[in-house]
């Protein structure tokens, strides 16, 4: 779709793209790889935005409704993949659509209403300005279906808030990295899809086997069980008991009291009202909570996840259930990542506690830690822009610092990429703080998930057992090993996005593992893989990520870590007086360069590398740019 | 031993569609909502979402307005079958089902519904979180009591 011009393209989905690049995440890569060029305005007509469907969503395979969102992100101007459940994936596949590529921009704010073969740019004036919900419903009944499935922004995202999300089927989020923001620069409101028609696998009767036996393992896991029963914020309180809870700007890493932010809450204290399950998945981990009392009864949505809940809740250290379920309100029908704008706030909170920030600057509202009226009246403000706070934290919490100044950035809990950092206290857990150092979009666990590290179930020890030699190093205190499980973590991570899967049931339950996967695949299309194979084509993917940063000028210096988290030690708890020290992220990151082949003074795949993924093409590019490493 | 019932416990139903997609992929090889014999209805906004399917009624509207009787309750299993080589694609069928459970299939233009598949039904097999069980028929309404009662010592199951 050129928005510029209006017009639309349709072309046919290669066997070679399959092979080498899966689907979804990777072929989502290769698209921008060669769509765009470096140095260009992430709010700009160059900015590319795709939507690329899971290769295997849209059948039984569990778990696997999963959608990739590929651009240039909006907070740290490198490559963003973000990733959405629900249903609307599955249904541009039955539309029979694999991926949307949006160029340009819009002149007037427009929807794209996708009615099984027939794709049409309408005019979307009406729906500007409105929120999420709002969008869905009026545009359900514009087009005469609730069945459609609807992506969508809301105000923050039209206001070009830097980590505005897109919204799949009002729940869902491609929450992190400013998608929304894109997608609003470019005045796409929202996507519309109708698809009634069949998908088919190449060998039905394999595939249904492998999907069987998929499906009762998934069934038997503790943790799928506990997702569903808890959701993902079931885990909060272990969380807070092993000091790892981000409290406060990240300044503690345990609170007293956390059961009113826990998933054990919302179903004990009567919250959650129901569980719900992305398309094809057999876990269903995400709630739709409502309060029913107190000052903001009526007020439903979907969630709380851990990461709300963390970021919201425990690092603004408002804990207070109906408060937080009311911000995770506004940000879901604003269009707000949670994670950014619960990070971003803390910030101001420290701010205000330090005289960085005056009453004079907030219209007198004290910006107190622990307050529920500063938290949800800072909400709204980010989403519009509004005042001069409002407009700042909009920024993000990198842009913001750099605009206050004042040693600001010293409590700013984003690294030099600039995305604010998800809720995971990386002082204590060493894999997860390489995997957050290296992650291109910036420091979350939405790139390698390395779960196995806290050897929290017999699975995720059997693999780092696997991976080590040494079952003990499955504990998240070591650095040693920490870039091989990171790395395993990464490729698993790659496949399973490629094709449609969740990484709860690949990198938190490991019941989808890239044997199954790779069979998954094959017998779906055709095109024969081991899991070897799969693993590099994963790498494959993950790689040509890199090279997208490595195009835009990134290196090894981007690879870090937050101010604090570097420079000050966790103030309590188990893993009282660990940092992520440069001296130590350094060995990790030495290791991890090294076992990927690329140079490790910048950072970047070597050529050598690059030919033997067959990215030859990518290292010429890179070569004639001057951007890859002398050899 | 006794006769075997599907029963729906909607509290538990995520809205995830494994048991559409079991369906239309047992009956027809493929993945389609169109070729399935039960389907989901979902209120998006709202998180709401419950199977349709038929509910082999005792007197079945659809066997009594069948003008060429294509259409009987099997006295051994209880199920209610189209003998699809009598259907003559009339839809009087598909109208007259208050639950909306029969469906007209696309390319052979005939009415089709679920025949809870030889007594293994795919959409329980697919089912985790168990909204579809297919029961004993004496057990629905003991379904219900145990988790009213299980309430009382406030315990949420599965």
């Amino acid at each position: 779709m050129d928005l510029t011009r209006q017009k639309i393209h349709t072309k046919p989905l290669t066997d070679d793209l399959r092979g080498e690049f899966l689907g979804s995440r990777g072929v989502n890569a290769k698209l921008i790889w060669d769509l765009m060029r470096p140095d260009t305005d992430c709010f700009g007509p160059d900015n590319v935005l795709i939507f690329g469907a899971g290769t295997l969503t849209g059948t039984n395979a569990p778990c696997s409704g999963r959608t990739t969102v590929t651009c240039k992100g909006a907070e740290t101007n490198l490559y963003l993949k973000g990733s959405m459940g629900g249903h609307w994936g599955a249904e541009l596949k039955f539309a029979g659509y694999d991926h949307l590529v949006f160029l340009g921009v819009s002149q007037k704010p427009v929807c794209l209403w996708i009615d099984n073969e027939r794709v049409e740019i309408r005019d979307a004036t009406n729906l500007w300005g409105k929120n999420v919900e709002e969008t869905d419903k009026v545009l359900k009944e514009e087009l005469g279906d609730e069945d459609i499935k609807i992506a969508c922004i809301g105000p923050a995202g039209e206001n070009l808030v830097r980590f505005a999300m897109i919204m799949s089927c009002v729940h869902h989020a491609a929450g992190r990295g400013g998608a929304g923001a894109v997608m609003g620069s470019k005045r796409l409101k929202a996507i519309a899809v109708r698809g009634e028609g069949d998908i088919r696998v190449k060998e039905p009767e394999r595939f249904g086997l492998v999907v069987g036996a998929v499906r009762e393992a998934l069934a038997a896991d503790n943790t799928a069980k506990s997702m569903y029963v808890y959701g993902t914020s079931g885990g909060l309180a272990f969380t807070n008991s092993l000091g790892r809870l981000p409290c406060y700007n990240f300044r503690l890493g345990q609170l007293e009291n956390v059961y009113p932010i826990t998933g054990q809450c919302l179903v004990e204290q009567r919250y959650l009202k129901r569980r719900i399950g992305c398309f094809g998945c057999t876990i269903s981990c995400h709630r739709y909570s409502m309060v029913e009392s107190g000052p903001y009864s009526g007020t439903g949505c979907g969630g709380p996840e851990y990461e709300s809940f963390a970021s919201l809740g425990a690092d603004t250290g408002v804990i207070d259930t109906q408060a937080v379920i009311k911000a995770n309100q506004l940000c879901n029908d604003f269009g707000l990542d949670t994670i950014s704008t619960g990070s971003v706030i803390a910030w101001a909170m420290e701010c205000f506690e330090k005289g960085v920030i005056a009453k004079t600057d907030t219209r007198g509202l004290e910006l107190n830690f622990g307050s529920a009226e500063a938290l949800l009246t800072m909400v709204p403000l980010i989403a519009r822009r509004a005042d001069s706070i409002g407009n700042l934290l909009a920024e993000g919490v990198k842009r913001a610092a750099e605009k206050l100044g004042k040693d600001s950035r010293k409590w700013a809990i984003c690294n030099s990429k600039g995305l604010e950092q998800s809720m995971v206290e990386t002082r204590c857990s060493k894999g997860y703080a390489l995997a957050f150092a290296v992650n291109p979009r910036g420091p979350d666990h939405l790139h390698a998930c390395p779960w196995a590290e806290r050897g929290s179930s017999t699975e995720a020890i059997a693999l780092v057992e696997k991976l080590t030699g040494n079952r003990k190093c499955a504990s998240p205190y070591l650095t040693e090993y920490r870039p091989e499980i990171v790395r395993w973590h990464e490729d698993c991570y790659a496949v399973t996005d490629s094709l449609g899967f969740c990484m709860i049931a690949s990198l938190t339950s490991y019941s989808i593992n890239p044997k199954n996967m790779a069979k998954m695949f094959s017998f779906a299309t055709g095109h024969p893989m081991d899991d070897s194979e799969i693993m590099l084509a994963g790498r494959r993917i993950l790689t040509l990520e890199k090279c997208f940063n490595v195009r835009e000028g990134a290196d090894r210096k981007l690879d870090d870590l937050p101010w604090r988290l570097m420079n000050e030690p966790a103030p309590t708890g188990p893993g009282k007086g660990l940092v992520n020290s440069k001296e130590e992220l350094d060995k990790m990151l030495d290791k991890y360069y090294l076992l990927h082949g690329w140079d490790q003074r910048s950072g970047t795949p070597t050529r050598e590398t690059l030919g033997m993924l067959g990215l030859k093409d990518v290292a010429d590019e890179l070569r004639k740019l001057g951007k890859l490493p002398a050899h | 031993m006794g006769r075997r019932v599907l029963a729906i416990d909607t509290n538990r139903c995520t809205g995830c569609k494994a048991c559409v997609m079991a369906c239309s992929f047992a009956k027809e090889k493929v993945f389609s909502e169109a070729k399935a014999r039960l389907w989901i209805v979902r209120a998006e906004r709202q998180g709401i979402a419950t199977p349709v399917l038929c509910e082999q009624c005792e007197s079945p509207p659809c066997e009594l307005v069948c003008p060429v009787r294509a259409i009987s309750k099997n006295p051994m299993n209880g199920v209610v079958e189209i003998d699809s080589n009598r259907c003559i694609g009339c839809k009087e069928c598909f109208w007259i089902c208050p639950f909306g459970a029969v469906s007209i299939d696309v390319e052979k233009r005939i009415a089709v519904k679920c025949d809870l598949c030889d007594g293994s039904p795919e959409c329980v097999k697919a089912c985790v979180p168990r909204a579809l069980q297919y029961v004993n028929a004496v057990r629905p309404a003991s379904i219900r009591m145990e988790k009213q009662s299980m309430k009382r010592f406030d315990v949420v199951r599965r």
